[in-house]
C-alpha cells in the first residue's frame, strides 16, 4: 500500500499535466476560451435567477443565491461521477500500450473537476459580494476543510466507478440517471428542513448532505457550519475512498485486456 | 527476494488469454446465446523463468506469436501474469508504443513534459533533460510549434528522444530501431550502446536478428510460450534460424505437393520442349551430406542429381543447367560445351550431376532449368523450372551474389 502511495507520488506530475490539459482542452477552439470556465457558470446563474424570481417563485430569500451556492459544489460532484466513471475507459489507448499507475486517471479527472470548482468559487464570491449579500471570512475558514470532504468523497467514487465501468460499460449510462435522481435527494435545490422526520435517518447516509449543507451555511447564512455532520461526512468519504481503494485495486491488472 | 545482482526476476510466469468465439457483452446477447460465450484458453506463456542480470543487455527472439512479446507486455506491467512473479528492481522506461499520450495540439516542448511525466519523472528532472532531448531530436526549429503539424519521422524521433534520455535503470525495447530515416537510426543505436555502457539493463524484442547480436550478451529463444535456448547470441541465433528453414522446408514442401495436385499434366508439359528422345525422370536438389534438400544456406554446397532415360540415341549431346531468381533474373548457366566437356552420344538410361560447391546466391527463391541438348542448341528435353529452392542467410547483404570478400580498415 505504501509502496503504491509512493509510485503515485512519483507521478505527480503526470496528473499536473493531465490535469493543466484537461482544463486548457476543454474549450478549446471556441472564441472565448478559457474564459468559458468563468462565463458558463455566471450565465446558469442568469437562467436560474429569471426562472426562480419571476417564473417558479421561491418563498425563500434570494433564492438564486440559495441555489447557486450550493449548486457549483454540487456540480462539481455529479462530474465527478459521471466523467469520473469513463476517465480509465477514455484513455484506453494509453492503458493499453504503457506502464503508469492507473489510479492516475481518476485522480486527475477527479482534480481537473476540483479545480475547475475552485474556478466557479470566484463567481460565487464576486456574485455575492456584487449583489450586497455579502461574505463572513470567519466562516469562511471553515471551506478548505468541506472542500477537502467532498473531494474524498469524490475520489473514492471516481476510483470505484471508473474501475467498474472498463468491465460493465452500461454502468457510464446508468451513472447519468444516479445523478440526477441523487441531486433530488440531496438539498440541492431545497432546504433539509423540508425532509420528512422519519426518513432522516436514511438521509443522513448521504455523504453529499452534510457537504452541501455545510457549503450553504458557510456561504449562504453566512455561520460556522456544524462540525458533527461534517465529521460524518468525512467518514462517509474515507469509507468511500477505502473501498474505492480497494476494488481499482482489485481490478486494474485486469484493464489493458479488457479493451 | 529479488537478488541484488539481478535486475529482472522472472520466475514461473504462465499467461493466458480468453479467447472468445462470438463474444457478447450485451444483456440480451448473454442471456439468449449462452452457448457464444463459449471461450478458448489460448495459453501463450508456459511456466518461463529466467532472470536477467543489471547492466546486461538481453534479446528476445522467436517466430510470430511464440509470446515474446508477451513477455515485454509482462515486463511492463500493461498486463499481469495469471501465475508465477516477476520483480524488477530500478526505474522502467519502454519504447514499445512511442508517442504515447501526444496530444497533437500542444507545442513539441509541452509534450515533452507530458510525455516524459508519463515515465514518471517530475518537473524538475524534466527541465535537467530537456536539452539533451531536443538536441538528440534534432528539431530546435520545430520545437515550439504544435505536434500535428510534425511529419511522422519527427513525430517518432521527438517520442524516441523522450523515451531514451529517461534514464530508466531498465530499458525494454520492442522492434523500435525502425524510427526515422538511417542516420537517426545510426544515432539510436550509438545511443543504446551508450546507455548500456552506463549500466542500464536491456531487453530487446526484434526480429532483426543483427541488431541483437550487436548490441546483447544473450539472447532468449522462445518457442510455443517455454524457453528453448538462452546463450551467446550467435549460437541461439543459429539453432534458430535452423529450426525456422526446417519449418520453412515443411511448408514448401507441402506447398509443392498442393502445386502438383493441381498442376495438370498440360501445364507440365507447357514448361518442356524437344524432341524427348531422351527425358529426364528423377530429379534432384541434395545438401553437402546427400540428403534431398529444398533450402540452402548462402555459401553452402548443392548438388544437382539428375536421372534421365533414353528412347533413341542422341549424338553429339549436351548437358546443361540454368539458375534463375524468382523474378525471372538468370543468376547463371552453363553446359557441357562450354565447359569444354568432350563430345558425346547418348545411347541408354543414365544420369549427371552438378556440384556447386560453394552457392553464393544471395537470400530468395530460385529455379532451375536443366537440359538436354544435341548440336548447337536444340532441344532434346530442355525443362524449364524444374527445380525450386530457397536461399537462406543470416547476413544481410544485397545483390545477386555474394561476392568473397575482407575489409581492411585503416583508421
Amino acid at each position: 500500500m505504501i509502496k503504491e502511495f509512493k509510485e503515485i507520488y512519483a507521478y505527480r506530475q503526470m496528473i499536473f499535466s493531465l490535469v493543466k490539459k484537461d482544463l486548457r482542452g476543454r474549450y478549446k477552439g471556441s472564441v472565448l476560451g478559457f474564459m468559458w470556465t468563468f462565463v458558463n457558470p455566471l450565465l446558469q446563474l442568469c437562467v436560474y435567477t429569471l426562472v426562480f424570481s419571476i417564473i417558479m417563485r421561491q418563498n425563500i430569500e434570494k433564492y438564486y443565491l440559495f441555489l447557486f451556492v450550493a449548486l457549483i459544489p454540487w456540480m462539481f460532484f455529479s462530474s465527478a461521477l459521471t466523467s469520473g466513471s469513463i476517465s480509465i475507459l477514455n484513455q484506453k489507448d494509453m492503458v493499453k500500450k504503457i506502464y503508469f499507475p492507473r489510479e492516475v486517471m481518476p485522480i486527475a479527472d477527479t482534480t481537473s473537476n476540483f479545480v475547475n470548482m475552485l474556478f466557479c468559487f470566484v463567481v460565487i464570491f464576486a456574485v455575492l459580494l456584487v449583489s450586497g449579500w455579502g461574505v463572513n471570512l470567519y466562516a469562511c475558514l471553515a471551506l478548505p476543510v468541506i472542500m477537502i470532504v467532498e473531494y474524498i468523497i469524490c475520489l473514492g467514487i471516481a476510483l470505484l466507478t471508473s474501475a467498474l465501468t472498463v468491465y460493465f460499460r452500461d454502468l457510464q449510462y446508468i451513472l447519468g440517471i444516479i445523478a440526477m435522481a441523487w441531486q433530488y435527494v440531496t438539498p440541492v435545490m431545497y432546504s433539509s428542513e423540508r425532509v420528512p422526520e422519519e426518513l432522516l435517518p436514511l438521509w443522513n447516509l448521504n455523504p453529499m448532505t452534510p457537504v452541501i449543507e455545510a457549503y450553504r451555511s458557510v456561504l449562504y447564512y453566512k455561520t460556522f457550519p456544524e462540525l458533527n455532520t461534517l465529521l460524518s461526512a468525512f467518514v462517509l468519504g474515507v469509507i468511500v475512498l477505502v473501498l474505492g481503494i480497494i476494488v481499482f485495486n482489485k481490478l486494474e491488472k485486469g484493464f489493458a485486456e479488457e479493451f | 527476494m529479488i537478488d541484488e545482482n539481478n535486475a529482472i526476476e522472472v520466475r514461473n510466469v504462465s499467461k493466458h488469454f480468453k479467447v472468445y468465439y462470438d463474444k457478447g457483452s450485451q444483456l440480451k446477447e448473454r442471456v439468449l446465446f449462452r452457448k457464444r460465450n463459449a471461450y478458448e484458453n489460448r495459453l501463450v506463456l508456459n511456466d518461463i523463468s529466467f532472470s536477467i542480470k543489471k547492466g546486461e543487455a538481453v534479446g528476445l527472439v522467436g517466430k510470430n506469436g511464440c509470446g515474446k512479446s508477451t513477455t515485454l507486455k509482462l515486463l511492463t506491467k500493461i498486463i499481469y501474469p495469471n501465475s508465477g512473479t516477476i520483480e524488477m528492481c530500478g526505474r522502467v522506461s519502454s519504447l514499445i508504443e512511442l508517442g504515447a499520450g501526444f496530444h497533437p495540439d500542444m507545442s513539441g516542448r509541452e509534450n515533452i513534459y507530458t510525455n516524459a511525466a508519463i515515465f514518471g519523472l517530475t518537473k524538475r528532472e524534466i527541465d535537467a533533460r530537456l536539452d539533451d532531448i531536443i538536441a538528440f531530436s534534432e528539431l530546435e526549429k520545430f520545437i515550439d510549434n504544435p505536434v500535428r503539424t510534425y511529419s511522422s519521422g519527427m513525430y517518432m524521433r521527438l517520442a524516441f528522444s523522450v523515451a531514451i534520455n529517461v534514464n530508466a535503470d531498465i530499458l525494454l525495447i520492442d522492434e523500435i530501431l525502425a524510427v526515422g530515416d538511417a542516420n537517426f537510426q545510426a544515432k539510436c543505436f550509438n545511443k543504446l550502446r551508450e546507455i548500456k555502457a552506463e549500466g542500464t539493463t536491456i531487453v530487446i524484442v526484434s526480429h532483426s536478428l543483427g541488431q541483437i547480436e550487436q548490441i546483447c550478451d544473450r539472447s532468449i529463444w522462445i518457442k510455443d510460450g517455454k524457453i528453448q535456448m538462452e546463450g551467446a547470441p550467435k549460437d541461439v541465433h543459429l539453432e534458430y534460424l535452423d529450426y525456422m528453414n526446417t519449418e520453412r522446408m515443411e511448408l514448401a514442401e507441402r506447398e509443392k505437393t498442393r502445386r502438383e495436385a493441381e498442376g495438370s499434366e498440360a501445364a507440365k508439359k507447357k514448361k518442356r520442349y524437344g524432341s524427348m528422345d531422351c527425358k529426364f525422370t528423377d530429379i534432384k536438389l541434395l545438401d553437402a551430406n546427400g540428403n534431398e534438400q529444398k533450402t540452402f544456406r548462402t555459401g553452402e554446397a548443392m548438388k544437382l542429381d539428375l536421372h534421365y532415360e533414353c528412347h533413341k540415341k542422341v549424338t553429339d549431346a549436351v548437358f546443361g543447367f540454368g539458375i534463375f531468381r524468382s523474378d525471372g533474373l538468370w543468376c547463371y548457366g552453363t553446359n557441357t560445351r562450354i565447359d569444354h566437356k568432350d563430345n558425346f552420344d547418348i545411347e541408354r538410361d543414365g544420369s549427371y550431376e552438378v556440384d556447386l560447391k560453394e552457392l553464393m546466391l544471395i537470400p530468395g527463391e530460385y529455379w532451375i532449368d536443366v537440359t538436354i541438348e544435341y548440336g548447337e542448341g536444340n532441344p532434346v528435353d530442355y525443362y524449364k523450372e524444374a527445380l525450386r529452392f530457397e536461399v537462406v542467410s543470416k547476413v544481410s547483404d544485397v545483390g545477386v551474389v555474394r561476392i568473397p570478400h575482407e575489409w581492411t580498415l585503416n583508421l
